[in-house]
């Protein structure tokens, strides 16, 4: 059987069910837009921690200046440690360079710092955020009646924890990211019922047909089908103007803030294109849930 | 050609027993009236032929198949394949000419277009429409929409023809004139059940009569009449 045969009654379908359809199509946009920003959001808040902390969590800064042997022994002593993953010393040259990247917008506190002010460190990843403690242990660290961080091993200046900071941080970017999931969600739920129903009305203006065909012997398959197809391209149609209008936003909104915002890694063109196939998965997703829905009962031989 | 053996159906939603332990045979090439009042189960024994409706208890066979063991994914459909529909109401798709009415019924089960453009004009020459490939129905009478009907129910050259008051629309005179086509579908071969409640046509025919009351076979009898 033709395929121009299938697409023709689609079509049919599609312009006999006019409003209805371009309601399943915008309810499908929306939710395929906002499962679409979700996902970015996520990208974008990543991006940002990698670029804050360098995936650090724990910083050792050194007393000034670095005794001959204190980077060996402190990584001797953090190292074996089974909560740390890597310990990298950082200069103070490097220290440097990396505080004129950060704040290379802010040329005033760039001009009030000392270069010398700013301290060698250890740059302590961890296996286990939530496992920080053993290093402060190691060191021999407590914090003390003012809040302040006191160590015991010789050589360190200061702890500063990223954990806490970051633990902090993710809970309001991740409430943020799955606040926009949980209405994408929402969203995704009621366009798989609009789509539902526009197949729903389609199988009953053509049911005539559906009866006749039933009579010749026609299959479930070859009776399905066009409908399956129908909310198909109504599930894509909305993916691919999500797909648009991320992009388009991305442009409008994203770009111009790249200047301004230098010190923070914004989501680039590939990250949108990331997000592409996830929201055609999504958009199939709702195709077959409303064809299953919207022809479960109505269309049995 | 179909068997129905103790076959009974009760309509679950209000409890009416449509049949109530019918058995009849009919052979190969037979053309055969299905009379009584309404509600006697003329209607429902049709559909059980078609698997429209599965019997409460008992079997149904066509074609040598046992209809309750039939897939409703496949098999139901071959067995649609191999018998004709023709109702009161013509069931024609008012937005399609003649013509595209009958390629219809062989679209739909994947017939090529090379097959469809030979058989179509074919079929319609046969019932008397060569001339009307292109007229919508409602450019037709009663009865040539008849025949188109005909001609979608035969198209795919089916074993058996089942006929629901096929005249109950139509005037005595096309009455006649459909009767004379149907006659003519069984005398190439085709099984005719044709459930009716024209009385003067069953009595012009004299062919086979099976008289239903209340969902039983009260009279089977070869070249019968009305009543």
């Amino acid at each position: 059987m033709g395929v121009e045969l299938f697409l023709r009654e689609t079509a049919i379908g599609l312009r006999r069910n006019g409003m209805v359809a371009f309601g399943a199509m915008s309810t499908s946009f929306i939710a395929l837009f906002l499962f679409g920003l979700s996902l970015l959001i996520g990208r974008q808040i990543d991006l940002f921690i990698e670029a804050y902390t360098g995936n650090v969590e724990v910083t050792v800064y050194l007393t000034d200046p670095v005794k001959a042997g204190t980077v060996e022994r402190l990584t001797g002593i953090l190292l074996p440690l089974p909560a740390v993953a890597s310990v990298e010393h950082e200069t103070k040259a490097e220290a440097y360079q990396r505080f004129l990247e950060l704040f290379a917008n802010q040329p005033s506190t760039i001009e009030n710092t000392d270069p010398d002010a700013i301290p060698a460190s250890l740059r302590v990843k961890l296996e286990d955020t939530s496992r920080y403690e053993e290093v402060t242990a190691a060191l021999g660290c407590r914090t003390n009646e003012s809040e302040e961080m006191v160590c015991a091993a010789a050589g360190v200046r200061e702890v500063f924890d990223f954990s806490a900071l970051l633990d902090r941080l993710s809970t309001i970017t991740k409430g943020l990211s799955i606040g926009v999931l949980v209405l994408a969600l929402l969203m995704l739920v009621a366009a798989i019922v609009l789509v539902a129903n526009t197949l729903r009305m389609g199988m009953f203006a053509r049911r005539k047909e559906i009866g006749i065909m039933r009579l010749v012997g026609a299959t479930n398959w070859r009776i399905r089908v066009p409908f399956l197809i129908e909310g198909l391209v109504e599930a894509l149609v909305g993916a691919s103007f999500a797909v648009v209008v991320l992009l388009l936003g991305k442009v409008v909104f994203i770009d111009p803030m790249r200047e301004s915002v230098q010190w923070l890694p914004l989501i680039r063109n590939a990250d949108v294109l990331w997000v592409i196939p996830w929201i055609l998965i999504a958009a199939v997703g709702i195709a077959v849930l409303a064809g299953t829905i919207g022809m479960r009962r109505f269309l049995d031989v | 050609m179909i068997s129905l053996q103790h076959v009974s159906k009760t309509y679950p939603k209000n409890g009416v027993t449509a049949l109530d332990d019918v058995s009849i045979e009919i052979g190969k090439g037979e053309f055969v009236f299905l009379v009584g009042p309404s509600g006697s189960g003329k209607s429902t024994s049709l559909r059980l032929l078609t698997r429209e409706d599965d019997p409460t208890s008992g079997e149904v066979y066509v074609a040598g198949k046992n209809l309750s063991k039939l897939s409703t994914w496949s098999g139901v459909p071959k067995l649609r394949r191999n018998i004709g529909s023709v109702f009161q109401d013509f069931k024609l798709l008012q937005d399609k000419t003649v013509f595209q009415n009958v390629a219809f019924g062989l679209e739909v089960i994947g017939k090529p277009k090379h097959v469809i453009d030979t058989r179509v004009p074919e079929i319609l020459e046969y019932v008397g429409l060569g001339s009307k490939l292109n007229n919508f129905p409602d450019e037709l009478s009663g009865g040539e929409q008849q025949r188109v009907s005909i001609a979608r129910a035969c198209v795919n050259r089916p074993l058996v023809l089942l006929a629901d008051e096929p005249t109950g629309n139509l005037d005595p005179n096309t009455s006649v004139d459909i009767m004379r086509l149907l006659d003519k579908v069984n005398k190439i071969g085709t099984t005719v059940v044709m459930a009716t409640h024209d009385q003067a046509i069953v009595d012009a025919m004299r062919k086979r009569v099976i008289e239903l009351d209340k969902g039983a076979v009260v009279r089977d009898q070869s070249r019968g009449v009305y009543s």
